[in-house]
């Protein structure tokens, strides 16, 4: 930390920044870096999925690259790629400072961190030779999975272990959702993988269970994992203690015991129990307490400024209108219109990118300069960043809705015959490769930015820690 | 929440509940479900693969044909899966006995393939498939991969495909289906859902307050 930081945010970030920040910033930075890299990658085939939509015979000759497989394979990099790293960077690095101790055994996190990127890398490997298991969220091939769970548990011991030598006794909305997220995947994606591929349910039993784990994945593992991350920023930012805080243990309890019962609700009209829907439904409706009281305590940040603050606003805005709209699509009306469409694509765009990934951003933007101690480099490059993630989401899907309400309504008319649908669809998919195209740019300008401060910072360690090269250089000349 | 202990009882708690419910309910209710023998028919169902429909299965799974095509026919009056042609009943909990991994389908970029073999108004047979899996469409990519183009050594394969002259490879060269493309299309065309089992038959729709008048008058 030789040079002093210019902006008075990266000086109110470094005299933020503490020993609890250095201990684990290496295995940290992976994990954001890795992240990082495998949203850009995810980028790329999305593009590639994208375009496949209105041009089948874009790339087809490929068989690693069928629309099946890509999309797969950007579903695969996207969430065990880019948010499981995000979200985990995230998670320990929150539990370190509310723990008030430097982070232990960062060397399981970076033994993890490699194990699990490494199983990441063999999963798409194992996606494209067709090794796919074709449920949703849960396409990594059967031989990979193991390596996840346990690659997570090592990840997760030194947030377990800030948790329990915790100085304080109280703790808070962030430590919650951080410690069940770090706890729940492992159990959500074993119990998950003996029914499904150890030891498969009969027929259609094997999609009610993949729905449900897909459900986990969303509301047990990757959302606790973000709202880890915006409780602690909103805090911090705005500074004072978050409105109607008291009802901050509903809202997470609501979540872990409902959440995971809404995921039936896609199995509507399907071969499956009827309950299963009906449950689903009534789930949906009563998890919206959730999203209330998660719109209530994070009120807190929407007179906060900077670049972390504006990401999670945006984050938490499509966090609350997705669980209004999982809600209202769950009911058999609605969903008679919008299942098998592009309807249901985009929401699940909006949770994943419009509310989790922009949470992620926003908490990284806010991290970074306190485990580097270093500000962002570039300024215009974060600028270019937020402006062009921002418009490239509400474009995927505004254009992803369309699509997918021209679709719902074609299909119910039965006089329009089924080329004619899809051709309908064709200019919002058009769209959509604009918008993922936006997407891919923003975030190959996040890497690049990110990849400048690590070096940048790096770099100021290494003459930190040299100081007697300089005085010999000086002494030559 | 000072109690760490406790914490972490009750968000176990959350998933072994919901786990419980739902995926070992749905075991035990579907897990005993057995094939239906129909006296009349002489026969019980549904009907077992052949073996090399079962590898096309696998073909279809590894694809990921999945990601664009359904399988699953919503009951009549539940959308418009029937005045398409894609299946007169529901597709029920019965049909996916057999099925080693069902590929239910979650986005119809594509049609419904549940009654591929059966559909109305004409099902397409396997030369169509053939060629719409070699060539694609407007709409279906062409996977040329599961064909080989080959030199014609001594008499045309008679498996080879008969394309339009656009399509056709170069003079001498022939077209033939590999292993996978024969497996897949033997695969799609058992698609079927033509028996009706009792709990499959669609309920009568219930008569409106009109329809109800209309008939006291008569």
């Amino acid at each position: 930390m030789t040079n002093a930081p210019s902006t008075p945010g990266a000086r109110a970030a470094a005299a933020d920044t503490s020993a609890i920040d250095f201990a684990a910033r290496g295995p940290l930075l992976l994990l954001i870096g890795s992240g990082i890299s495998w949203l850009v990658i995810s980028g790329l085939l999305a593009l590639i999925t994208s375009i496949q939509l209105h041009s089948p015979h874009f790339l087809a000759q490929y068989s690693f690259l069928t629309y099946g497989r890509a999309e797969a394979m950007r579903e695969t990099a996207f969430v065990y790629g880019w948010a499981a790293n995000a979200g985990l960077a995230v998670a320990i690095w929150v539990l370190g400072r509310l723990g008030g101790n430097p982070l232990r055994a960062t060397n399981w996190l970076f033994a993890g961190a490699s194990f699990w990127n490494i199983g990441v890398t063999a999963g798409l490997v194992g996606i494209a030779i067709g090794d796919l298991t074709t449920f949703s969220l849960f396409q990594l091939p059967r031989y990979v999975q193991p390596l996840m769970v346990v690659a997570y548990g090592a990840m997760a011991i030194p947030g377990v272990l800030a948790w329990s030598g915790r100085r304080r006794g109280v703790t808070f909305a962030a430590q919650w959702y951080a410690v069940a997220a770090l706890f729940l995947f492992p159990w959500l994606s074993s119990i998950a993988q003996l029914v499904l591929l150890w030891s498969p349910l009969r027929g259609v039993a094997q999609d009610v269970a993949a729905g449900w784990y897909a459900q986990g994945v969303w509301t047990l593992w990757l959302t606790p994992l973000a709202l880890s991350g915006a409780y602690y920023v909103v805090a911090k930012e705005s500074g004072r203690v978050l409105p109607n805080y008291d009802s901050a243990p509903l809202g997470f309890w609501s979540l872990v015991f409902i959440g995971a019962w809404t995921g039936g609700r896609h199995l509507i009209g399907g071969p499956v129990p009827a309950w299963i829907a009906t449950v689903a439904i009534v789930a949906s409706v009563v998890l919206l307490v959730h999203y209330v009281i998660v719109g209530l305590n994070l009120r807190g940040g929407w007179r906060a400024r900077g670049t972390a603050a504006g990401f999670i606003r945006f984050g938490v805005v499509a966090y609350l209108l997705a669980g209004a709209l999982d809600a209202i699509t769950a009911f058999r009306s609605v969903a008679v219109s919008t299942q098998f469409t592009f309807v249901s694509t985009a929401l699940e765009q909006l949770s994943l990118y419009g509310a989790l990934s922009m949470i992620f951003f926003g908490t990284i933007y806010f991290m970074v300069p306190r485990l580097t101690g270093v500000a962002w480099l570039s300024g215009s490059l974060t600028a270019g960043h937020r402006f062009l993630v921002t418009i490239g989401v509400i474009v995927l899907v505004v254009a992803l809705a369309v699509a997918g309400w021209t679709q719902g309504t074609d299909l119910l008319n039965a006089k329009t015959v089924f080329a004619d649908v899809i051709a309908h669809t064709k200019l919002p998919l058009l769209i959509v490769s604009g918008a993922q195209l936006v997407l891919l740019g923003a975030n190959v300008l996040f890497l690049v930015n990110f990849l400048q401060s690590i070096t940048t910072s790096v770099v100021a360690d290494v003459v930190a820690l040299n100081p007697i090269r300089e005085t010999t250089e000086a002494s030559a000349s | 929440m000072k109690n760490g202990p406790l914490f972490l009882i009750g968000i176990f708690a959350a998933l072994s509940i919901s786990w419980g419910a739902i995926v070992l309910g749905t075991g035990a209710q579907l897990g005993s479900l057995t094939p239906y023998y129909d006296d009349t028919e002489g026969n019980s169902f549904p009907l077992r693969r052949s073996g090399i429909a079962a590898q096309g299965a696998q073909v279809y799974a590894d694809l990921g044909c999945a990601a664009c095509h359904t399988q699953q026919v919503r009951r009549p009056g539940f959308g418009a899966d029937q005045a398409r042609g894609w299946g007169d009943r529901q597709s029920v909990a019965r049909d996916y006995i057999f099925e080693t991994r069902p590929q239910l389908g979650s986005l119809r970029v594509g049609p419904d393939l549940t009654n591929l073999a059966a559909r109305k108004p004409s099902p397409p047979d396997a030369q169509d498939l053939m060629k719409l899996l070699y060539a694609g469409s407007e709409t279906h990519p062409g996977y040329r991969f599961l064909f080989d183009t080959r030199k014609i050594v001594g008499e045309r394969s008679n498996q080879a495909l008969s394309l339009p002259r656009d399509l056709a490879p170069p003079a001498g060269y022939e077209v033939v289906p590999s292993n996978r493309a024969e497996a897949l299309v033997t695969y799609l065309l058992s698609l079927q859902n033509g028996y009706e089992y009792p709990e499959a038959r669609p309920a009568a729709p219930e008569k409106t307050a009109e329809e109800n008048k209309n008939e006291q008058k008569k």
